[in-house]
């Protein structure tokens, strides 16, 4: 196919605004799945996808369609993930792209998230095609979301395109307006091989299997491979496209989108955002836009049964095969014993990871309080980066702490905006700008502390709009704060499992919440047990868990000897299961409850 | 022989103590002649099968034995006379306070009963009314007394820790208690188990969710943990001055004046109990007969014999029962009894434990101290086997 009759595009959306089911639709309308092979929601092929409703890995489907001008063009549409967490993904997605259809809720216009993708699109030079979507729908009004798109991206209004993915209303035109719309890509076919990894997965078969938009050159099956980034080298064993499975070819061309079977053994030897060159004829230049994959958010595993051990360190080598952006150490922790420091893209990223490590590899865990990567520099101008509150340098040797800080967009209804920065000032938000979407919606602007972004920010956010507000947000860069890490004692022994690192000026409530927390979770003990939150050798706050002084069956007469044991095994049981901290027996759920009203703080 | 320990269960109440556990039945119930039939043929059996053994000692408890009529009373001493050596040096009776007429004391008398066990369980009306007793305050002394007229040595049983008692109230009861002569005295926390027991089968009416519900009530309005702690020490110290050793956990005697046959639980040593819900320690082994009396009589009807508890473990048993006296535990005897390895496992249970004051170790014996008999689950459990 020549490139002229490429098209290569992908659909922004916001969460649950109907992706999934307009592309299905799609697939549906040129022909390259049938209605009877037909599952709801193709692209999403995890189970959890399909549960949470949200696409995490970007994936490709070539598609045949005949223009209104009678010629057939190839369209490739390129599957974006809809959350936060993996804004770059989203933008490799769309460097592979010349186009994208930008798709509003009918229901619901704009949201945050889908403004800051559009504006990525039109950032990376994109056509984009605004849809109203779920026009099916009833007691809707088209004129407020044509004056959204208006207002925040500047569309006219004859350039908006309606469609229901739910009837396929509008389904063909708005294909029409990808072949008329969209520009061809323009790469140049003779010069040597640049291939953009835009994502990768594991194949028990396969090994490493990449998808790759060819933006110069020409890939066959049999050449020596390149990736310019990470260095890795192979031979390609096999090329091809999904349409919608995966069908094997023996080149990709100049403007193609398709996948490749790299050889490779792990996916973090294929970077999203690579670019793939001819080993013998390599390109001089890599393709702009490649980052390695950065954790933002920090938090220990640990198994809730220490045996349990070697099973979840099995689960996040086979979770790591397929995502390149867990990263994990191991960790030791005097309260919850061995464990695995792990970082994430983002509070979505760990949540699902999380759930994944749960459901899938069957392994309980107790996760700790995310945490952002600190930066601290100390007296001695040394920059130690920190992300895990046990590992913060003595406070005497520290110079500055700087946090990472995001730019924070939130697009509500006017009626909550007031609730909504109350909320964003008590995560220390610096509120930037207001502006009105349309006369029933604002957007906010804030710069925050990400430390404070990622602890029930998005949840409160929520409750507070009734659902209705959205959020996005970026990094923005590191500030230095008056930060300090606040650590919990039991018995006079640091719990560094509930260490947590916090502004100074929340020390005494968090401090508060939490020791009066734990009082109420720690069994007594057969001694006096202190409870203290501290900064450094000063004591915040305090509270203690008196002696237990009774823990007898006193009633023993008959032969009821046996069920006296049973209730004494059972106790013992119970003891087993506690985690102890010097002389203190501390149950499991203790820490778990703590962790979670850390998260509410 | 040695001669065992017998125990006769006589499981009819004339109602439900709704903080009670112990295997109990309707006073009226239609199995009442049968159950009584079972017995004695359960006697027989056992009686035949352990060729007629000695019993040095008998407890007949409940329920309430107390409400059999006389000619039943007499009926049951037959049937054990027969079966056993019944030459006991202890006969306790457990008795409810308002069923000891005169008739039935001489009956019970007549059979053999040294001992009674009041369950008086509290001298304050208000007492009595929180934890839902029959029986009334005044029912007492004369129950005393009329024990006492006739020989009968009198132990007399409190619970502490009801709903709304306070200190002042406690220290009142036993002083009332005290007042009263007894012999023998046990004091129990309430204790409020809420997991179905077998004993409700025997209740028509679905009384389960009424008696869970009662004790949810009770347990929130009962005294705080450490109250309760205080009230024991209180019993410590008052019946200590009023002449009444400590001998076990929950039990304090005038000299000489212990339970014998509940020693022989706490020594683990042999015995048999007959009847619903009764557990026998005989030859190592534990084993049980059913609470449901439908079901008891079925198998003694059948000539089915009781079921094997396996759970037990002779030699942390054995040292868990001992720790609970004021005997203590002999660790050599111990040893002797159960092998080195048995007691070098206690020895390490019990050094877990240095420094909490909870054991004191006197050369080799090994006793719980006043504030490890409150705390003796922490000290039990360490001796269950790994």
């Amino acid at each position: 196919m020549t490139q002229a009759r490429i098209r290569n595009f992908s659909v922004i959306a916001h969460v649950d605004h109907g992706k999934t089911t307009l592309s299905d639709r799609i697939l549906e309308m040129t022909g390259t799945v049938s209605r009877r092979e037909m599952r709801d929601q193709l692209l999403d092929s995890m189970e959890l996808e399909r549960e949470k409703g949200i696409t995490i890995k970007a994936r490709a489907v070539r598609m045949a369609w005949t223009g209104r001008d009678g010629q057939e063009y190839e369209l490739n549409l390129i599957d974006t993930p809809g959350h936060v967490d993996f804004n770059y993904e989203v933008s490799r997605s769309l460097a592979a792209c010349e186009g994208a259809l930008l798709l509003v809720d009918a229901s619901q216009g704009i949201e945050a998230q889908t403004l800051a993708n559009a504006y990525l699109a039109v950032e990376q030079g994109l056509e984009v095609v605004p849809v109203i979507n779920k026009v099916d729908l009833p007691s809707i009004d088209l004129d407020v979301i044509r004056e959204d798109l208006r207002t925040t991206l500047g569309f006219k209004d004859e350039e908006v395109l309606l469609a229901s993915g739910k009837t396929g209303l509008g389904v063909a035109d708005l294909l029409h307006a990808v072949v008329e719309r969209v520009p061809p890509p323009a790469g140049d076919a003779a010069a040597p091989l640049r291939a953009m990894i835009f994502d990768s997965h594991y194949d028990a078969y396969k090994g490493v299997v990449a998808h790759v938009r060819v933006v110069d050159g020409l890939l066959e099956a049999g050449q020596r491979i390149l990736l310019m980034a990470t260095g890795s080298s192979s031979l390609l064993p096999e090329l091809g496209v999904f349409a919608p499975e995966a069908v094997r070819r023996e080149r990709l061309e100049a403007g193609e989108v398709g996948y490749v079977a790299t050889g490779l053994k792990a996916v973090a030897d294929c970077r999203v955002g690579d670019t793939m060159t001819l080993a013998d004829r390599p390109a001089a230049e890599p393709l702009p836009g490649y980052r390695p994959a950065k954790s933002m958010v920090f938090a220990g595993f640990y198994p809730t049964e220490s045996d349990a051990y070697p099973e979840l360190k099995e689960a996040l080598e086979k979770l790591r095969l397929n995502d390149a952006s867990l990263v994990y150490e191991p960790e030791t922790s005097q309260a919850l014993g061995f464990g695995f420091r792990c970082g994430f893209l983002g509070l979505l990223h760990m949540e699902i990871i999380q759930e994944r490590l749960e459901r899938e590899y069957g392994v309980d865990l107790i996760a700790t309080s995310p945490s952002v990567e600190y930066r601290v520099i100390t007296h001695g101008g040394a920059e130690v980066l920190v992300d895990n509150p046990a590992e913060l340098p003595d406070p005497g040797s520290i110079e500055e702490i700087r946090e990472p800080w995001m730019k924070v967009t939130i697009i509500t209804p006017t009626s909550y905006v007031g609730p909504l920065m109350d909320l964003a000032q008590s995560k220390r938000g610096i509120q930037r700008d207001m502006s009105y979407v349309d006369p029933t919606r604002a957007m906010l602007t804030y710069e925050m502390p990400l430390g404070e972004v990622i602890v029930d920010f998005y949840d409160q956010l929520k409750s507070r709009s009734q659902g209705y507000a959205s959020l996005d947000y970026e990094m923005f860069e590191y500030r230095a704060a008056d930060l300090v890490r606040l650590d919990i004692l039991v018995a006079g022994t640091i719990v560094d499992a509930l260490s947590v690192i916090i502004h100074r000026s929340l020390t005494m409530s968090v401090g508060r919440v939490l020791t009066q927390k734990l009082r109420t979770l720690i069994p007594k003990q057969m001694f006096d047990v202190r409870i203290q939150a501290a900064i450094g050798g000063k004591v915040v706050a305090s509270e203690s868990v008196k002696a237990k002084r009774k823990d007898v069956l006193a009633k023993c007469y008959g032969g009821d000897i046996t069920r006296k044991r049973k209730l004494l095994e059972k106790q013992k049981e119970g003891k087993k299961r506690m985690k102890m901290v010097g002389q203190v027996e501390i149950p499991q759920e203790a820490f778990l409850a703590v962790l979670r009203i850390k998260d509410e703080l | 022989m040695r001669g065992i320990g017998l125990y006769v269960h006589v499981p009819f109440c004339a109602a439900r103590c709704p903080y009670c556990d112990f295997a109990t039945a309707p006073a009226a119930t239609a199995l009442r002649t049968r159950y009584l039939d079972a017995l004695a043929a359960e006697a027989r059996r056992e009686g035949n099968a352990l060729g007629r053994p000695r019993a040095r000692t008998l407890y007949v408890g409940g329920g309430t034995p107390s409400l059999l009529e006389p000619d039943e009373v007499g009926v049951l001493a037959a049937a054990l006379g027969a079966a056993f050596d019944l030459r006991p040096r202890e006969a306790t009776l457990e008795a409810n306070p308002a069923t000891l007429d005169a008739a039935r004391l001489d009956a019970w008398r007549a059979a053999g009963v040294t001992r009674i066990s009041l369950g008086a369980q509290s001298l304050d009306q208000r007492g009595l009314a929180a934890l839902g007793r029959t029986h009334q305050v005044s029912d007492v002394a004369p129950a005393v007394a009329a024990a006492h007229a006739r020989g009968l040595a009198v132990g007399i049983d409190l619970i502490f820790g009801w709903p709304g008692q306070t200190a002042a109230d406690w220290a009142a009861d036993l002083d009332a208690a005290v007042a009263l002569e007894p012999e023998h005295l046990s004091c129990y926390p309430l204790e409020l188990e809420r997991e179905r027991e077998e004993a409700d089968a025997n209740w028509p009416g679905g009384g389960w969710p009424v008696v869970v519900r009662w004790r949810a009530r009770a347990q929130a309005a009962a005294p705080q943990e450490d109250a309760v702690a205080a009230m024991y020490e209180t019993a410590e110290r008052v019946l200590r001055r009023a002449g009444f050793r400590h001998y076990e956990i929950a039990n304090w005697a005038r000299p000489g004046m212990r339970a014998q046959h509940n020693l022989g639980y706490w020594r683990n040593e042999e015995w048999l109990g007959l009847g619903a819900g009764a557990h026998s320690h005989l030859g190592g082994a534990r084993s049980r007969n059913p609470v449901s009396l439908v079901e008891y009589v079925r198998r003694v009807e059948a000539g089915e014999g009781r079921t094997p508890d396996p759970a037990a473990d002779e030699a942390s048993d054995t040292a868990m029962l001992a720790l609970r006296t004021d005997e203590g535990l002999d660790l050599a005897r111990h040893a002797q009894r159960f092998g080195a390895g048995a007691a070098g496992s206690v020895r390490a249970a019990l050094a877990s434990l240095d420094g909490t004051g909870l054991v004191r170790l006197r050369g080799d014996r090994a006793r719980l101290s006043p504030r490890g008999r409150l705390l003796a689950s922490e000290v039990f459990l360490r001796l269950l086997p790994p």
